[in-house]
């Protein structure tokens, strides 16, 4: 028999390149450095082209074309995929189509096979957490920096003996056919970029936040609130760019942004009362038909600036008071503003550089770059690796799941 | 075969709030059941092997009433099959998700399990084991199209073990690309992109290409498609059988003659984007007009995208065309001047940086549009709006260069009649699902690569080739393929030929065959087309069934009967003095929102009872007026949201139009009120379940008995003066 896929990451490209490869009687290894899997998606709340759940997932082969809700997707489930959470990947070596990999696999606290989620543990210790509803592996997680009685209560009183509040850490060596990088993206914490006072200012958040904020499954119930104080936000100023077509941080355009950032625009001014958003721009880059949430943006009566952003300051009651140059009226314009929402630059995600040094893979600003660029084939990056997803660069959860299938089709090919 | 069940209760580790010694006894009283078995962790080892031994007895038929089936189905299923046993007669029923958690009330939960378990029994008991199924089909796929799609289409395909057939309608392969000049951000040209493939394809013994081939129209289905199409100008009609195909036609470049201010058509100076890349190619830069050196160019972007006249939508391509044309220019006269007209640019990612190059290199860029062009003296002249600076611009540009819109190609919608995949507004092919199935269509076997359903880079559209490799390849399965049949059988006898479930079905699968028999019957008797239906191919979603006039069509696993008997028995005792709810839950989005309530412990009222469909669309008028005759006070259908159907797309518009005609039929025989609704959720707002809930709890209440509960329904009422 041949040997597993090792598939680094499992968000949207990783989990459709791990389910794919299963489905198709590949043995695969799925590794993931939270333990909580999903990604950047699982925080998204809804997600576009079609504005419904953040995620959902093919189900059933006796139903193509029909899909999952994500949290049902069973991944411990599937006879072919062996998921490692908390895991990382220390070392990479050996040759092409016999890659030895050697994993870090942090303490197992609760084994998601197990865990039931009945919630005792969650009742009783505030170290237990579920951190999402729609959270996959469908378990609870354990913070160990919490420990009190109760988790060991919990430990003690679990219907399925779930929880191991001592479990440590180890190691593991396997060997691999082929690696799938799908490690996807991670959004740029702006705090050096000091003109916009994120990280000082607390009402000064990253659109990736405003999702959590505005998710009515999140933390605070979908209420669209200022994280200083709690109080309702109702005017909102969106920046774009931030950091990305920047040379002094990413040159390249994050391509997503626009339309994350519009999207959050209409739901704020359609669904949330008394909700009115700016928007400062340079290009207002809805590509394709995202335009349409450009066009609805408009009718839902957003307001685009087009400038840039030259001054913040916080007042006494912690509203902000923005100064904006408007290039087109070639003059500057006061807001006061109860919330500002960063769209920030999406960057490589941290230890793709290694990774990229050790395979010895091309890159394209930072992330991975396609092995032979002239055959414009994006997803073949080196000799039995493979990459999907954010890795290649800003992608929306179609294209992943595109680029995913595209390798999975290639690994099948090279197993013909 | 009996008709009794082996019933599992699990308390989930004893932490479910529900009176388990109270439904022992009760459901043991049910006539259906054959034991009952209290359990406290069916979903682990011990309580799987329980199952298994369960499985021995009434022939395997088990009423699993746990948590949600959508999370241990997948596991019980899994380890019984690894032990040889067949799990497809279990019925679950969601004691903890869409009960305990959700109502406080000890009695009330209690209750309402005990009639949810009693409807599940009535289900297994007419439930038939689901038989494993194979079929051989021919190892063939149809690519339509030979540009770049096609050809990575092509040959990741042939990589996989199928043979290929390419039909292009020019004269040679290649499409769009060969004509570009380079092609950002690799600054290749088209020709030497496409070159390796074109080599592939040729050296390829298992890839037929036929030129100058245009499709006419597609029969059959999925394993055994026949694709009819005549070569060059000859009458003379060729097919091909095959069992998938890919359509791979590319996109066509809108020409703006009738878009006057800009002189298309008219002043042969005035091009479009792609006859500079032509010209580029050809390596001669000169005026059409008179065959001089061209020294300046005005580029203008968005010509009939962004335009509500022409195409609503942003065409993607056209600035990073514009620009990799201006850098063509640049390097063939390097003194040229290049000024571009737009109103965004719009370069994803590294394209950015080739923006940044150009205008480093001296593109100029103007925010604006072009309000005027005219000819004076054989000169062509240029009118611009300059946005940022507020002033007007004329310029004497030697060639006028439009980046106009992509659009999709000829013959989309002509081949959509006989082919049966969905076409967008804007006229491209239309994804099953725009968020996670880009290539795949509505039509089982036919999937969509490249520019027909969008605007796409060279690097996209082979991504997307690659990917519709893989679907057609999950879908063929090498030419053998092997499931449990599980889906819609046709009883053909009761077939009366209506049609409805080919047109309805959202992934096309039923056909319509010409009876050759039937000449010979007599008038009254003839139908000359019946339905035929490969349960293979279907998808299991009930549309036809839910529509079908005879009852000829019917899901193997959720008979009308069976259907009908669950709505009786967890209706039983449901009255006035307690209005009941009856929700029909698509087992998509809507099974998904009622467990994330769950889930999050949301209370709502418990005077509700739940069933599940596999789809909205499977549920039938007679289904809903069946509710109330059995004593239901309201009756809901929870689907998907407006068009995210996950079946494909149009169960739910199907379940709408079932509601509303049951509506209609309520009123007409006097029940005023509406007792009956439709409601779309996803899971990422789990209120709108609470609300819907909510409202139809409310209206039960509100409007107290129905004509059914006061014995007046079905009879005649003397009408006084």
């Amino acid at each position: 028999m041949s040997d597993p896929v090792l598939v680094i990451g499992a968000g949207v490209a990783g989990m459709t390149a791990a389910v794919e490869l299963a489905d198709n009687g590949v043995q695969v290894v799925l590794v993931d450095r939270k333990s909580t899997i999903g990604g950047n998606a699982l925080n998204l709340y809804k997600a576009f082209p079609t504005d419904d759940c953040f995620y959902c997932f093919e189900g059933n082969r006796w139903r193509p074309g029909i899909r999952k809700c994500f949290y049902r997707s069973a991944m411990i489930d599937q006879p072919n995929i062996e998921l490692m959470t908390n895991t990382i990947i220390q070392d990479i070596s050996g040759t092409p189509s016999k890659f030895t990999v050697k994993l870090v696999i942090g303490p197992q606290y609760v084994d998601p096979k197990k865990c039931i989620m009945c919630g005792l543990c969650v009742e009783v210790s505030e170290a237990f957490a579920l951190e999402s509803p729609q959270c996959q592996p469908q378990a609870v997680t354990y913070d160990p920096s919490k420990l009190d009685e109760g988790a060991k209560k919990a430990e003690q009183d679990c219907p399925t003996k779930a929880i191991s509040l001592d479990a440590n850490p180890s190691e593991k060596t396997i060997t691999v056919s082929d690696i799938v990088l799908a490690t996807g993206y991670h959004e740029m914490q702006p705090v050096a970029v000091d003109e916009y006072g994120y990280g000082v200012l607390q009402n000064v958040i990253t659109q990736l936040e405003l999702a959590r904020i505005l998710d009515p499954n999140g933390p605070l119930g979908g209420r669209l609130v200022r994280p200083s104080d709690g109080r309702e936000a109702k005017r909102i100023m969106m920046i774009q760019c931030v950091g990305s077509r920047d040379e002094n941080y990413y040159p390249f355009c994050s391509k997503i942004c626009c339309v994350f950032a519009l999207k959050h625009a209409n739901i704020i001014a359609n669904e949330r009362a008394d909700g009115r958003v700016s928007v400062v721009y340079m290009d207002i880059r809805t590509y394709d038909r995202h335009e349409r949430y450009y066009r609805e943006a408009r009718e839902a009566g957003v307001e685009f600036v087009r400038g840039r952003i030259s001054r913040v300051v916080s007042t006494e009651d912690d509203t902000l008071e923005i100064t904006v140059y408007d290039s087109l009226l070639d003059k500057y314009l006061r807001f006061s503003i109860d919330l500002l929402v960063l769209s920030s630059a999406l960057e490589p995600p941290e230890g793709l550089d290694e990774i990229i040094k050790t395979l010895g893979l091309k890159t394209a600003s930072g992330y991975v770059g396609p092995a032979d660029a002239a055959s414009e084939d994006e997803v073949v990056v080196g000799e039995h690796v493979y990459a999907c997803g954010g890795v290649l660069g800003p992608a929306e959860i179609p294209e992943s799941v595109n680029q995913a299938r595209a390798v999975v089709s290639k690994i099948l090919q090279g197993r013909k | 075969m009996g008709n009794k069940s082996s019933v599992l209760l699990c308390t989930c580790g004893k932490q479910l709030k529900l009176d388990f010694d109270f439904l022992k006894v009760q459901v043991s009283k049910l006539g259906l059941a054959d034991s009952v078995t209290v359990h406290d962790l069916l979903c682990q080892e011990e309580g799987l092997a329980t199952i298994e031994n369960l499985i021995s007895k009434n022939d395997g038929r088990v009423v699993i009433a746990a948590c949600t089936n959508q999370k241990i189905q997948p596991r019980i299923e899994q380890y019984l099959r690894a032990n040889g046993k067949d799990p497809s007669l279990i019925t679950y029923v969601n004691l903890r998700e869409h009960s305990a958690w959700v109502h406080e009330d000890l009695k009330e939960a209690s209750r309402k399990s005990l009639d949810m378990i009693r409807g599940a029994l009535a289900r297994s008991a007419k439930a038939v084991p689901l038989q494993l199924e194979k079929k051989n089909i021919k190892n063939h796929v149809t690519v339509i199209g030979g540009g770049i799609a096609g050809l990575e289409s092509a040959l990741n395909l042939s990589a996989l073990g199928y043979e290929v057939v390419i039909l292009e309608k020019a004269g040679t392969l290649g499409g769009h690309v060969l004509d570009l000049p380079m092609v950002a951000p690799t600054g290749k040209s088209g020709k030497e992109i496409l070159k390796s493939r074109l080599d592939a394809v040729e050296a390829n013994s298992g890839i037929t290409v036929v030129t100058n081939a245009m499709v006419k129209y597609v029969e059959g289905e999925m394993g055994d498609f026949r694709v009819h199409y005549i070569v060059g100008d000859s009458e003379k009609k060729s097919e091909t059988l095959t069992s998938a195909i890919v359509m791979a036609t590319g996109f066509k470049e809108f020409k703006p003659t009738m878009m006057d201010e800009y002189r298309y058509g008219k002043n042969p100076d005035v091009l479009t984007q792609l006859e500079l890349s032509k010209m580029l190619s050809l390596g001669a830069l000169t005026r059409p007009s008179n065959g001089e050196t061209v020294k300046e160019i005005v580029m203008v972007q968005c010509v009939g995208s962004r335009n509500e006249n022409y195409k609503r939508d942003c065409s993607k391509l056209c600035c990073t065309f514009a620009i990799d044309n201006s850098l063509e220019v640049l390097k063939m006269s390097p003194d040229a001047t290049v000024r571009i007209v737009y109103m965004d640019i719009r370069v994803p990612f590294e394209n950015e940086m080739i923006y940044k190059e150009s205008r480093e290199k001296g593109v100029d860029y103007i925010r604006g549009r072009i309000s005027m062009v005219w000819e004076e003296n054989g000169q062509t002249k240029v009118r611009i709006y300059d946005s940022l600076m507020n002033k007007y611009i004329e310029t004497t540009p030697d060639l006028l260069v439009l980046s106009t819109a992509i659009l999709p190609p000829e013959g989309i919608t002509e081949l959509s009649e006989t082919m049966g995949y969905a076409v967008e507004d804007d006229g491209h092919i239309k994804d099953l699902y725009g968020k996670l199935r880009r290539t795949e269509t509505r039509r089982r076997g036919i999937v969509a690569a490249g520019a027909v359903t969008r605007p796409q880079f060279v690097f996209e559209a082979v991504t997307d080739a690659q990917a519709a490799a893989l679907v057609l390849h999950n879908e063929l399965q090498g030419g053998v393929i092997q499931k449990i049949a599980r889906g819609a059988v046709l009883n053909v006898d009761d077939c009366v030929g209506c049609s409805l479930c080919a047109q309805q079905c959202p992934r096309g699968v039923p056909l319509m065959i010409e009876q050759a028999e039937a000449e010979e019957l007599d008038e009254d008797q003839k139908f000359l087309f019946k339905a035929a239906i490969d349960t293979l191919n279907c998808h299991a979603c009930g549309v036809c069934q839910s529509l079908c006039p005879s009852g000829a069509t019917e899901l193997n696993f959720l008979t009308n009967e069976q259907l009908w008997d669950e709505i009786d028995a967890v209706l039983e005792g449901a009255g006035p003095e307690e209005p009941i709810t009856l929700c029909f839950y698509c087992e998509e989005c809507a099974v998904s929102t009622i467990d994330i309530v769950g889930t999050r412990r949301i209370q709502y009222p418990s005077n509700n009872r739940l069933i599940p469909v596999p789809c909205a669309g499977r549920v039938s008028i007679i289904d809903i007026l069946r509710a109330l005759e059995k004593g239901a006070s309201t009756v809901m259908i929870a689907a998907c949201e407006k068009d995210r159907c996950h079946a494909g797309g149009t169960g739910n518009e199907i379940a709408q139009i079932q509601v509303d005609v049951a509506q209609d039929i309520l009123n007409a025989i006097g029940w005023k009120e509406k007792r009956v609704e439709m409601f779309r959720m996803f899971s990422a707002e789990p209120e709108r379940f609470i609300k819907a809930i909510e409202e139809m709890t409310e209206r039960a209440k509100k409007l107290g008995p129905t004509p059914v509960h006061d014995g007046t329904a079905g009879k005649w009422v003397e009408v006084t003066k």
